[in-house]
């Protein structure tokens, strides 16, 4: 996706490509599918050791950087799994580490981030709220301070590996406004209903607070002061998910224009019907702006950027809806096997549907885009 | 049409009686798919457009088209598995086969004692259906079948199926295939495997090897080298069947019915929205749902009212199919985009197939399935509006060598 990358950048991008195709490569997918986490706890730790986990974690915890700009490592990981739809809760783990090094405090930081580091623990983000709710202004669950305690009622959906984490992150209303705690999962109050999704290997869960009692050394950032960590969270979320998407479209149109090549009818290769190859080129121009807002968003969220928000946005609306697009239409150029279970494209589908849902939808996003163009000072409009 | 035919009037109003009566609401305890076709085959509603002769009613598609409206206006049971046997195949036969076969299957199967499917498809290619490689040799008085085929529908509960094989490699393409009757409950020498799809479940398709099967001579539709022009035959009938209208219109017997009533879906689509506060994101998507609907669904009725008055000839069940499937297609997305998280995410540990996201897995079946969107578009633009055909790389010359060209393409 990214156009230039540092040496060690393109060592990672080899090694962890190298990684997913001998360790978990499609068949091991279609394995882990039966598998109640979806992945194995080994098999991820050994990914932490490659640097799945390091970028947003600080040396001193036992992580680092390649590049010096943690997104620019992550999305390289993130883009790598979306080429083969790899398993891993590498989302949820990376963005709850960038929350706990980013907005925690130091013991937070020394309690929490060697493990995720080292692939020993895991955590995730319980943000969103049942009925599809990802806009905190929606949000009902309640987070109050009282003297040195804190007090958590609500329910989270859609929290990605909430059945493997150890931690979680969650996200609620306080009398001050948005707050943040990072829950232990077995704190007494906290019950997690465990569920799947239409991926292959991505499990969901639904987090139930239901008088969850904390010390206030549970909060992340000051009570009522969680907003600017909650937009950059969110856009670090997106810009993870974008690039994974990136990868799955990409890898997607790259294996069926292959298999165009080789299937023949009416004596020639299907891709060389023009009605095929208009749509092809459609395709990849898709994933050439995809690849070129994904670019940007990430140079957006290094630098904390005014429009990395904007662009957030921007990129799920493109990237989300355009990513379903191609490996539908995929589907169809590659016919009748292509809505199989022996073919792989299937994986591809759901990856992209899932993640299209994650995170708010490209409808909600074009939406918050709005208010956004609104803002701009308009030239003279047309009554 | 001769005058002592029963007006169409008249026999709704006996079929209406004998329907009430005789079958059982889709409330109560479901039939037997046999059960309730030798009932109606038994009751004289049988092979209604069929003649006498063979098994049937001697009477129209009028009157077999409001047999079947009517069965559903009053919301009977229908059976489900004959679609392909009694709507494609049985109507074929009636068109192209010997006199012999007429008699030996037509009332069989317009009976629903057996089902005979189509083995057209094969792995290596299901749109250029005139390029087939299953082999058909001839043997004295019979001839030897080898080769596979793909996605043959309802294979797994069939008796026979009618197949598509090459019988002569030196000729063109077209000329050189032949259809033949193929038993399929025979565990030797053909071998029949169920399909699994894109969700996960078994399908209704099934691909089947064939090793060296004997099959006599007089199994043949059609004379050797007929092959191509009785397919043909057999696809108009497909159309027909996925567009719900000729021989393959059969009421709620068919779900492939690619022309269907959305506007139920519409609106659940639309109370999801609003319940959910996405209305005003999903508005037009949704409105599109309805709107397709009633258009495809008025648009496949005026060619069927067009087809019987004659003024619409040619290939026209391809602008249904075509229609109705990415309608379908659409609406699907729109179920996916308005359930957003919850079509693709649930509670429990079960895999679960019954969501907006397992259905969007398959959303493709049906704009590839029975012909692709684009072979149906191909259909359109040659042959109803005449248009220039692309260039041909392989109609003139052998077979054989058309193979051996393809790779140097
Ligand atoms: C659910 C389902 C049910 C089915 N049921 C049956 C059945 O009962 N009986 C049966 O025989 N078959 C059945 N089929 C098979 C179906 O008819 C074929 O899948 C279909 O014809 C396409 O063939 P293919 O899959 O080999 O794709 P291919 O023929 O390999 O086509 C690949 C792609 O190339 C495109 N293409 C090919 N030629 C052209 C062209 N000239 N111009 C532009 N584009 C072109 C196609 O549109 C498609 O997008 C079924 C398929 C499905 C999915």
């Amino acid at each position: 996706m990214q156009l230039e990358l540092t040496e060690e950048q393109e060592a990672l991008r080899d090694t962890v490509r190298k990684f997913i195709e001998t360790e978990v490569p499609l068949t091991t997918v279609r394995d882990l599918h039966g598998e109640p986490d979806g992945f194995s706890k080994d098999w991820w730790r050994e990914a932490a050791n490659l640097g799945w986990t390091s970028p947003f974690v600080p040396e001193s915890h036992g992580g680092g950087t390649l590049s010096g700009r943690a997104t620019s490592d992550a999305v390289i990981i993130a883009e790598e799994m979306g080429r083969l739809v790899a398993p891993g809760p590498f989302l949820p783990v990376n963005v709850v580490a960038a929350a706990i090094a980013r907005f925690g405090t130091e013991s937070q930081a020394e309690a929490v981030l060697p493990g995720l580091a080292a692939g020993e623990a895991f955590a995730s983000w319980a943000f969103a709220e049942p009925g599809d709710r990802w806009s905190p202004d929606a949000f009902e669950t309640t987070i109050s301070v009282s003297g040195d305690k804190v007090n958590v009622a609500g329910e989270k959906a859609y929290v990605e590996a909430a059945g493997v984490a150890d931690h979680l992150l969650v996200t609620g209303r306080g009398e001050a406004g948005l707050t943040q705690v990072l829950i232990p999962a077995r704190t007494p109050g906290l019950t997690i209903v465990p569920g799947r999704s239409i991926d292959m290997t991505r499990r969901y869960g639904r987090v139930v607070l239901d008088g969850v009692e904390l010390p206030a050394t549970a909060l992340v950032g000051a009570a009522g002061a969680a907003q600017p960590a909650v937009e950059y969270l969110l856009r670090l979320a997106l810009t993870l998910q974008c690039a994974e998407m990136v990868g799955v479209a990409e890898r997607t149109l790259q294996t069926t224009i292959e298999y165009g090549r080789d299937r023949f009818a009416f004596g020639r290769p299907i891709v060389s019907f023009q009605a095929l190859k208009h749509r092809v080129a459609d395709m990849a121009l898709w994933v050439e702006g995809a690849k070129a807002v994904g670019e940007e968003l990430v140079r957006a969220v290094d630098a904390d950027a005014d429009d990395a928000g904007m662009l957030s946005s921007v990129a799920k609306v493109h990237i989300g809806r355009r990513c379903l697009d191609i490996v539908d239409d995929c589907v169809q150029i590659t016919g009748g096997v292509g809505v199989t279970w022996e073919h792989d494209i299937h994986m591809y589908n759901r990856r992209a549907a899932v993640d299209r849902a994650m995170f708010g939808s490209p409808e909600a996003h074009r939406r918050l885009l709005l208010t956004h163009i609104e803002r701009q000072t308009p030239r003279g409009a047309v009554r | 049409m001769s005058a002592d035919i029963e007006s169409v009037e008249a026999f709704t109003e006996r079929a209406r009686d004998w329907l009430a009566t005789n079958l059982p609401s889709w409330d109560d305890e479901l039939l037997d798919d046999v059960v309730l076709q030798n009932r109606i085959f038994d009751g004289g509603f049988g092979g209604l457009a069929f003649p006498p002769e063979y098994g049937g009613a001697g009477l129209t598609l009028a009157h077999h088209k409001a047999f079947y409206e009517t069965a559903d206006e009053l919301d009977r049971q229908l059976p489900g598995k004959y679609w392909v046997s009694i709507g494609m195949v049985a109507p074929m036969l009636l068109e192209r086969a010997s006199e012999e076969i007429k008699q030996e299957f037509l009332p069989q199967i317009l009976r629903g004692d057996i089902v005979v499917i189509q083995l057209l498809s094969e792995p290596r290619g299901g749109s250029d259906l005139a390029g087939v490689m299953t082999r058909l040799t001839r043997d004295g008085d019979q001839y030897i079948l080898d080769g596979a085929k793909m996605w043959s529908t309802n294979a797994y509960l069939a008796d026979y199926g009618v197949c598509l094989a090459r019988s002569d490699w030196d000729v063109p393409k077209h000329p050189g295939l032949s259809m033949i009757i193929v038993p399929l409950d025979r565990n030797d020498d053909v071998t029949v495997r169920r399909t699994r799809m894109a969700d996960g479940q078994m399908g209704d398709v099934c691909e089947e090897f064939f090793d060296g099967v004997a099959l006599p001579a007089t199994n043949l539709i059609g004379a050797e080298g007929d092959g191509w022009s009785v397919a043909q035959t057999l696809m108009a009938h497909e159309r027909n069947q996925t567009a719900g209208v000729g021989f393959g219109y059969l009421g709620s017997g068919n779900t492939t019915v690619m022309v269907v009533d959305r506007s139920a879906l519409a609106a659940s689509l639309a109370a999801t929205a609003r319940a959910r506060d996405v209305l005003d994101d999903h508005s037009q998507q949704l409105a599109d749902v309805f709107v397709d609907s009633i258009v495809t669904k008025l648009t496949s009725a005026r060619i069927m009212r067009g087809q019987m008055l004659g003024t619409h000839e040619g290939p026209w069940g391809s602008a249904g199919k075509l229609l109705g499937s990415e309608a379908g297609h659409r609406a699907a997305l729109a179920s996916l985009a308005t359930t957003g998280a919850d079509a693709v995410v649930w509670d429990g540990d079960e895999i679960s197939v019954e969501n907006a996201g397992t259905a969007w897995l398959l959303a493709r079946s049906s704009t590839i399935g029975g012909g692709t969107s684009e072979i149906q578009r191909n259909i359109i633009s040659e042959r109803l509006l005449s248009l220039p055909r692309e260039p041909s790389f392989d109609r003139e010359l052998p077979y054989s060598e058309v193979v051996r060209n393809a790779s140097k393409f």
